[in-house]
């Protein structure tokens, strides 16, 4: 029951501050909404019994990328202002498709029959377990994760350097 | 009590306004932070439908730690992009880029 609670106050949270992130008309307030939904999202992450997951959450989302975000918008701050519009010129289209597409989707979740799939789901930290599966069952991709990391490090020094060499 | 339904509704739910965002956004800085809202929302679902369906097993987890990783590096190239065709002397509305066309 507790549960139920802090998952509908946690809901709450992530819809309207992503309806703000989506529509503020300034982007730097966007970025400080974004944080909030993050945030929200590692709650929801501890009532599915994920507290791995909801760290890191915290420390990659909110810690990592909307600070970097934060920062890329503070460097491009002069063509920020706010007499340049936010929105491009198809709102409504793109709200009769989000809105379609969402009302037949939970149309399809409310018509199928969960239930005899649901398996009892019990209470349990696993993030041991989760240790365990990333060093043995999972190591290739787990090691191929920190390549992937590594070129993404070296490849946004070099397109950010690469132009100032131009000029 | 809390169901498979209400995870998988609160993640369409979030997918559709990340959809949203991208759509509309002209600052690519917002799109590419309504990327974040639609990874948010695969996250919510892999892990719910992971310990629902499949308690005993844990690939949903690991699937969102590498997702997480992905969206990391996405996310720093992406902006590593921006930055560039800034400094460069575009303006970074996705509707006025036109430096690859000729």
């Amino acid at each position: 029951m507790i549960s139920l609670i802090f998952f509908y106050i946690f809901a709450v949270l992530i819809v309207i501050s992503a309806i703000f992130v989506v529509i503020s008309k300034n982007i730097y307030y966007s970025a400080l909404w974004l944080a909030l939904t993050l945030f929200s999202v590692a709650g929801v992450f501890i009532l599915l019994n994920a507290y791995f997951l909801a760290g890191i959450q915290v420390l990659i989302y909110i810690g990592a990328v909307v600070v970097l975000t934060i920062f890329v918008i503070n460097l491009t701050k002069e063509i920020e202002g706010k007499k340049e519009k936010q929105h491009n010129k198809q709102v409504i289209p793109a709200l009769l498709a989000s809105l379609t597409g969402a009302v037949l989707i939970i149309l399809a979740v409310l018509k199928t029959d969960w239930s005899s799939r649901i398996i009892n789901w019990t209470a349990y930290d696993e993030t041991a377990k989760l240790g365990n599966f990333l060093l043995a069952d999972f190591v290739i991709p787990f090691e191929a994760a920190s390549v992937l990391l590594l070129i993404a490090l070296i490849g946004s020094i070099a397109i950010v350097s690469l132009d100032k060499e131009n000029k | 009590m809390l169901t498979l339904m209400h995870f998988i509704i609160l993640s369409v739910i979030l997918f559709f306004i990340g959809i949203f965002g991208v759509l509309t956004r002209r600052n690519a800085i917002g799109i590419l932070m309504s990327l974040e809202l639609i990874f948010n929302a695969i996250n919510i679902n892999m892990v719910a439908f992971s310990k629902f369906l499949t308690p005993q097993e844990i690939y949903g987890v690991i699937f969102t730690v590498f997702i997480i990783t992905v969206a990391a590096a996405e996310s720093v190239l992406g902006l590593a992009i921006i930055l560039a065709i800034y400094r460069s002397g575009q303006k970074i509305f996705a509707d006025e880029m036109n430096l690859m066309k000729w």
